[in-house]
């Protein structure tokens, strides 16, 4: 066992990254809830919005938390174009295949669209008080970290709300649940999905920001990212706004304290372990309640 | 005459290389209710969804008040006041009953009418009211199939199409479920309704339609096809075989 003010450490990163995971996964439930869309570029988008991050910063001075304003902005006409301009015929098919392979695609462009523009060489926002810290019973938390985790939480509230409080956001849940039927109440499939989509994107923008605050990143970091998503989601269960971040945040402490106290090798081994493990025993996902 | 509100002319639909209507044509008047008829797969559904926009006709023209809907999206036709009820009610389980409603009212022109519309579902089912924060998918099946045509009721319909909303319920159900069309028709709406219980529906129905392997076999008053010998003998005698 390891000192007990590290692991403190290890549990406050955990929850951290977990959050972050979080809204990267109920981006990719909405997407998958409306459209059947494993949307796999999830994580490389992330990752764009990280660059662009960078770039207002060392471009233009733009501090990263007012870029968020435009990002956010960008990143929810980005997802509604992503909808309108690559899936749209792919989702109205009943072979998923399609729009599998589109993602993918995408995917792959934006990795090396990213590689040509900023180099593989790993970058990250430095501002004059991305080493400012608190101390909390003995563990650093640095306030982008914090400001990081209340952003997320806040996302996801935003979005909870969004869904349970607005016509549109009823009519998304609807749509998750029967296509067919929502289209009878004269609910535009088209219309949902675009939504869906933006806000998923959306997402991606606070979740690039977060780690381009955060962390340091590369054109091809997104991918690891995304699979990390795919498993808050499954821990989390389909369609569960509050069951995903939780989901993310259960990843985020078992990859950080596995690493502190396994290895980094291991824990990855272990966030993938527990993915079949609940893919196999609890497909609903821990919070969801089975059909 | 009464005014024609619902005029399909000519439809054949296939689905792929299989045609499934052929040469359709029925007409619903206004504050009518107009029973479609026939044995599983004669078409009555696809005719169904075929007014509803969801499928497209190869062949064929289908005018409300005269209006051409040929080229209108199931959006733009649920607008225009024709509501499908479909076959096992399709309520979104997941949402509460008063998010159910509130669906039912989602298009443009039933938006502004909300309140009083609820209200009329509310005083047609009291129960629903008592249930409205409850997931639809805790209801029982009659209280279902009482949403689902509720559900219905909010987009203020002009033509309300039920299919099969007796499926699946015990006899009692069944005659509330009937007394309930009847009370609507007397409201002023006009129905067209698919059903198993040929009996019944012939019964309530001013007019009729068989549909026998996607054509039209026969139509006329509902009374006319009750005792018409050929129908109690394939439609209605065998309900007692039947299961």
């Amino acid at each position: 066992m390891g000192d007990l003010g590290l692991i403190a450490q290890a549990f406050v990163n955990g929850i951290f990254f977990g959050t972050t995971y979080g809204i990267a996964a109920i981006g990719l439930s909405l997407i998958f809830g409306t459209m059947r869309i494993v949307f796999i570029a999830q994580g490389a988008v992330i990752v764009l919005f990280a660059y662009l991050c960078y770039w207002l910063f060392t471009l233009l001075g733009i501090d990263p938390y007012l870029s968020l304003i435009p990002i956010t902005l960008f990143s929810l006409l980005l997802g509604a174009a992503f909808y309108y301009g690559l899936f749209k015929e792919a989702a109205a098919l009943k072979d998923r295949i399609g729009s599998l392979l589109i993602a993918v695609g995408v995917m792959f462009f934006l990795e090396n669209f990213m590689t040509v523009v900023w180099s593989p060489n790993p970058r990250g926002v430095v501002t004059s008080y991305a080493f400012y810290a608190f101390s909390l019973f003995g563990t650093n938390l640095t306030l982008t970290r914090l400001i990081g985790l209340l952003l997320a939480v806040l996302a996801t509230f935003g979005v909870f709300i969004f869904l349970r409080r607005t016509l549109i956001g009823t009519a998304v849940r609807a749509t998750s649940e029967d296509v067919e039927a929502s289209t009878l109440m004269g609910i535009s499939p088209n219309r949902v999905n675009a939504v869906a989509f933006a806000i998923g994107i959306g997402l991606a923008g606070i979740a690039g920001v977060n780690l381009a605050t955060t962390y340091s990143f590369d054109p091809v970091y997104g991918f690891t990212f995304a699979l990390m998503a795919l498993i808050a989601l499954a821990l989390g269960g389909l369609g569960n706004v509050i069951g995903a971040l939780l989901g993310g945040i259960i990843l985020g402490l078992l990859q950080s304290l596995g690493s502190y106290l396994i290895g980094t090798m291991w824990a990855d081994a272990i966030c993938f372990g527990l993915f079949l493990l609940v893919l196999t025993f609890r497909p609903q996902g821990l919070f969801g309640r089975p059909t | 005459m009464a005014n024609q509100l619902l005029e399909v002319k000519g439809l054949d639909v296939f689905y792929g290389d299989a045609q499934a209507l052929w040469d359709v044509s029925i007409h619903v008047e206004e504050e009518a209710i107009v029973a479609l008829v026939g044995a599983n797969g004669a078409g009555k559904t696809t005719l169904l969804k075929t007014i509803s926009g969801l499928i497209l006709p190869r062949r064929g023209e289908i005018l409300l008040s005269g209006e051409s809907l040929t080229d209108l999206s199931p959006q733009e036709i649920v607008d225009r006041g024709i509501i499908h009820v479909p076959e096992g009610r399709r309520l979104f389980s997941d949402l509460t009953v008063l998010e159910n409603l509130k669906l039912g009212a989602y298009v443009p022109r039933a938006r502004p009418f909300f309140a009083e519309s609820l209200e009329r579902v509310f005083s047609l089912f009291p129960l629903l009211k008592n249930r409205k924060d409850q997931k639809a998918g805790s209801l029982s099946g009659g209280e279902q199939q009482m949403l689902a045509i509720g559900r219905a009721m909010m987009a203020q319909p002009k033509l309300l199409m039920l299919d099969e909303p007796s499926l699946g319920l015990g006899p009692i159900l069944v005659k509330t479920i009937f007394e309930l069309i009847s009370t609507l028709h007397k409201q002023k709406t006009t129905i067209l309704l698919v059903e198993q219980n040929v009996n019944q529906a012939l019964k309530i129905a001013q007019q009729a339609y068989v549909l026998k392997t996607g054509k039209i076999l026969m139509s006329g008053r509902g009374e006319e096809l009750l005792v018409n010998e050929e129908i109690r003998k394939t439609y209605i005698g065998e309900r007692g075989i039947k299961r």
